[in-house]
């Protein structure tokens, strides 16, 4: 019983851990995010007051309308009209989720904004955190790469 | 049994020791705001503070932090 208590305890801290290239995405977040089979997505983790993203989402917008890839945007704002308003003003032509529970943020877990979670068949293929200078080029050579 | 008994104490002692909550990059979203910068919102206002802290103490510097708040690079 004490062992027990004991082991609890010490396990009691330890958060969830972050999804990871070649790990498969849980059953409810498959549902939410819907994607097709053997198809590459690209999934962007973004918020409205993170100015990196902001400076990215242009390029991926523009990765989205020459049909390199599938995007999918996933807003992490606390208030879906901040995200709302974020994606209007930047005009963002790909689908957007709008992440209020934060059921899809707390699952991948990303070390930094913004992220972008490559997936097909529901398999984590290949991450990348923070800034980078030109990702659209990054992107498509990525999917290049992966086909 | 007693041993049991004070290691689960000190279990539940040092717990208070750790964090209980980390802040995750998406929930960065305050420390993000101008405001929080070191300086504050005015430049100026950061400019002329470090004029009266050199006159008064002949000394400058160490005064700045470096990034942002959302966690990238």
């Amino acid at each position: 019983m004490f062992k027990k208590t004991l082991s609890a305890l010490l396990f009691s801290s330890l958060t969830l851990m972050a999804l990871e290239t070649g790990e498969t995405i849980p059953k409810d977040i498959q549902t939410q995010l819907n994607m097709e089979e053997d198809k590459v997505y690209v999934l962007n983790f973004f918020a409205s007051w993170c100015k990196a993203c902001k400076k990215e989402l242009a390029l991926v917008n523009k990765v989205h309308n020459e049909k390199i890839t599938n995007i999918i945007g996933i807003n992490v704002d606390k208030k879906k009209e901040e995200g709302e308003a974020f994606v209007q003003e930047l005009e963002l032509q790909f689908p957007v989720i709008y992440d209020e529970e934060k059921a899809l943020v707390e699952t991948f877990s990303p070390i930094g904004f913004p992220a972008v979670y490559y997936v097909k068949n529901n398999k984590v293929l290949h991450t990348i955190f923070g800034a980078v200078d030109n990702i659209d080029e990054q992107i498509a050579s990525d999917i290049k790469e992966i086909k | 049994m007693l041993k049991l008994t004070i290691l689960a104490l000190s279990a539940l002692l040092f717990m208070g020791c750790s964090m209980t909550k980390e802040v995750k990059p998406w929930e960065k979203g305050n420390l993000a705001k101008p405001i929080m910068q070191f300086e504050g919102l005015h430049p100026l206002v950061a400019k002329f503070d470090a004029h009266v802290y050199f006159s008064k103490e002949a000394a400058r510097g160490g005064n700045g932090v470096a990034g942002g708040g959302c966690g990238c690079n």
